[in-house]
């Protein structure tokens, strides 16, 4: 005879075994296998052959990975630090609205919810060399006299990809900070304007305090996402031009797909896996901090 | 002082309210020119005249409608499988007591965070290996790799918030634990079960690098990949191109404004990422 908490054990675990299996198939499998496979080199026509850390070694070696790897370095830390900037501008500027929040909250959460092909395409035309939107502006008000090569030239090519990323992504930081804002008791405010604090030092010793758990949480959610990007990047730019604008899921698909070289595209794609692995580690403790 | 700050706050949230409207006026005021105005750079922020031709081609000379249509079955049974895998687990690990629910409800949330951009070759391989690409059940199960964890954390937070007493009252009149879930439960959680969803449906909808990866046959192609390829070789032919965003953008953002309040709850509590 089964007792109660025997039976609420079983149940439990029936219930979350679909789940598990799911995420042991297609999540820990794939996963795992990547990285026995980025210790291997596959030829098509022979079998997988063990080569240890030589793929690791071989990447590492590349001057176009070197390229990868910063472009990707600065790409993220470019677009984290301008979401963060307007985000909080956005919060900010919203957060004492009172009439018509909702909607232009509304609005301003678009570009997070259409499609990122879309985004990335739109940021494409919008530049384009000789009938985008913002060459054509810039020559009719006599900013140039002529069309600025926005995707040609490796600076500004990585200018761009940054802007699309940054417009699709900042509303996420804006709504998140805005929520937490909305937290943040007023009798704190009230005592530091009693104290005779300026606009700034309530900023910085009252609000970013109080917020900083949230700023925390979207800061890493956010640099993991774009560490990992491949969209924009790989819609707009393909990477170039040359390699300029090359990041690490462009580069893993460049070795992967277009090459067929397996381990080292396994490589490449578990490459950025330490610092995403802090990352997560980063994000899992705030979250449990907030619930407890 | 204060009207001073009032007035910058006014210039800072009209200034962001542009830099978003901007690109979006773009793409449908783009898709109402015709090929000449666009060629030629004529009528570039009000098309004079307007025409429809371009939305009149999508769905007369290209694959528009196939797309829309591989898409909405990849979406919808994706979204219909992780939900049912998704609240079966976010129940067990809410309501109900065994070892290791705690550890086994922190790996779900890491999986939830593993980026596709790392996870998209990997998977392909699997794939490969069960020789089983190239249809658009590949995606049906691929997607809910990351839509299940997601599923099962956003409605781990709506279980919780249902009283467990309603549920504890049926057990008392003589209802087993599942028969508790069907009736009480889960009704009680029917709008989290419908945010989820749409959630996800949005999440498949929009989805690339999946799709992109891993089909091949042209006549499976989804919506984002079928509007990829429209530039060819920085070629493209923008008028429809923007027809065809319009369009594809028009579903989620109708979702969006039924899912708008859940949103901001959702993103509060980290159960969505940007």
């Amino acid at each position: 005879m089964l007792t109660d908490r025997h039976r609420e054990r079983l149940l439990g675990y029936a219930l979350v075994a679909p789940v598990a299996i799911f995420l042991v198939a297609l999540v820990a499998y794939p996963f795992l296998s990547a990285i026995y496979l980025s210790l291997t080199e596959k030829v098509v026509g022979y079998p997988a052959r063990f080569v240890g850390f030589r793929n690791y070694e071989s990447l590492f070696d590349s001057a176009r990975f070197r390229i990868v790897a910063r472009n990707s370095a600065i790409f993220t830390g470019a677009s984290i630090v301008v979401k963060l900037l307007v985000g909080m501008a956005m919060a900010l500027a919203l957060h004492k609205v009172v009439r018509g929040n909702q909607f232009i909250r509304g609005i301003l959460l678009l570009p997070w919810v259409i499609p990122t092909v879309v985004i990335a395409l739109t940021w494409k035309w919008l530049l384009d060399l000789f009938r985008g939107l913002v060459n054509v502006t810039l020559i009719d008000v006599g900013a140039v006299t002529r069309g600025v090569h926005w995707l040609g030239d490796p600076t500004l090519a990585m200018v761009s990809v940054v802007m699309a990323n940054v417009w699709r992504g900042f509303p996420f930081f804006g709504v998140s900070f805005l929520a937490a804002l909305q937290t943040v008791p007023q009798e704190l405010y009230d005592a530091a304007d009693v104290d005779g604090a300026g606009g700034w030092q309530k900023f910085w010793r009252i609000t970013l305090p109080s917020i900083k758990g949230v700023v925390a949480v979207v800061t890493l959610l956010s640099t993991i996402v774009t560490l990992n990007d491949f969209n924009i990047v790989f819609i707009m730019t393909r990477g170039g031009p040359g390699a300029a604008t090359h990041i690490f899921a462009t580069y893993s698909y460049e070795l992967g797909i277009m090459s067929q070289r397996w381990g080292l595209a396994m490589a490449a794609s578990m490459a950025s896996l330490p610092l995403v692995a802090l990352l997560i580690v980063g994000v899992v403790r705030y979250l449990h901090r907030e619930e407890e | 002082m204060l009207r001073q700050a009032t007035l910058a706050r006014c210039l800072v949230l009209a200034l962001i309210m542009a830099i978003v409207f901007v690109p979006m006026y773009w793409i449908v005021v783009t898709s109402f020119k015709t090929g000449r105005q666009i060629l030629l750079s004529q009528s570039v922020y009000v098309p004079r005249p307007f025409t429809i031709d371009n939305y009149v081609y999508l769905f007369e000379e290209s694959r528009f409608a196939l797309w829309i249509r591989n898409s909405a079955i990849t979406a919808t049974a994706s979204t219909l499988l992780s939900l049912a895998i998704g609240t079966l687990g976010a129940y067990a690990l809410t309501r109900l007591r065994f070892p290791g629910r705690r550890t086994f409800g922190g790996l779900v949330l890491i999986t939830y965070l593993v980026p596709p951009g790392l996870m998209f070759i990997p998977l392909y391989q699997t794939f490969i290996r069960l020789g089983y690409t190239d249809s658009l059940g590949t995606l049906i199960l691929a997607y809910p790799t990351f839509l299940v964890p997601f599923v099962t954390w956003l409605l781990m937070g709506f279980f919780r918030s249902i009283p467990r007493e309603l549920e504890e009252a049926a057990l008392v009149d003589g209802a087993t634990r599942v028969q508790a879930l069907v009736r009480v439960v889960l009704p009680l959680a029917a709008p989290g079960l419908l945010a989820a969803g749409l959630f996800c449906f949005t999440l498949s909808w929009n989805e690339f690098l999946y799709a992109l990866i891993f089909i091949a046959d042209d006549s499976l192609k989804t919506l984002p990949v079928g509007l990829s390829e429209f530039v060819v070789s920085d070629f493209a032919f923008w008028g429809q191109l923007m027809a065809a965003a319009t369009l594809a953008s028009l579903p989620v953002i109708v979702v969006y404004i039924y899912l708008h309040k859940y949103m901001v709850q959702g993103l509060t509590a980290g159960a969505v990422k940007g």
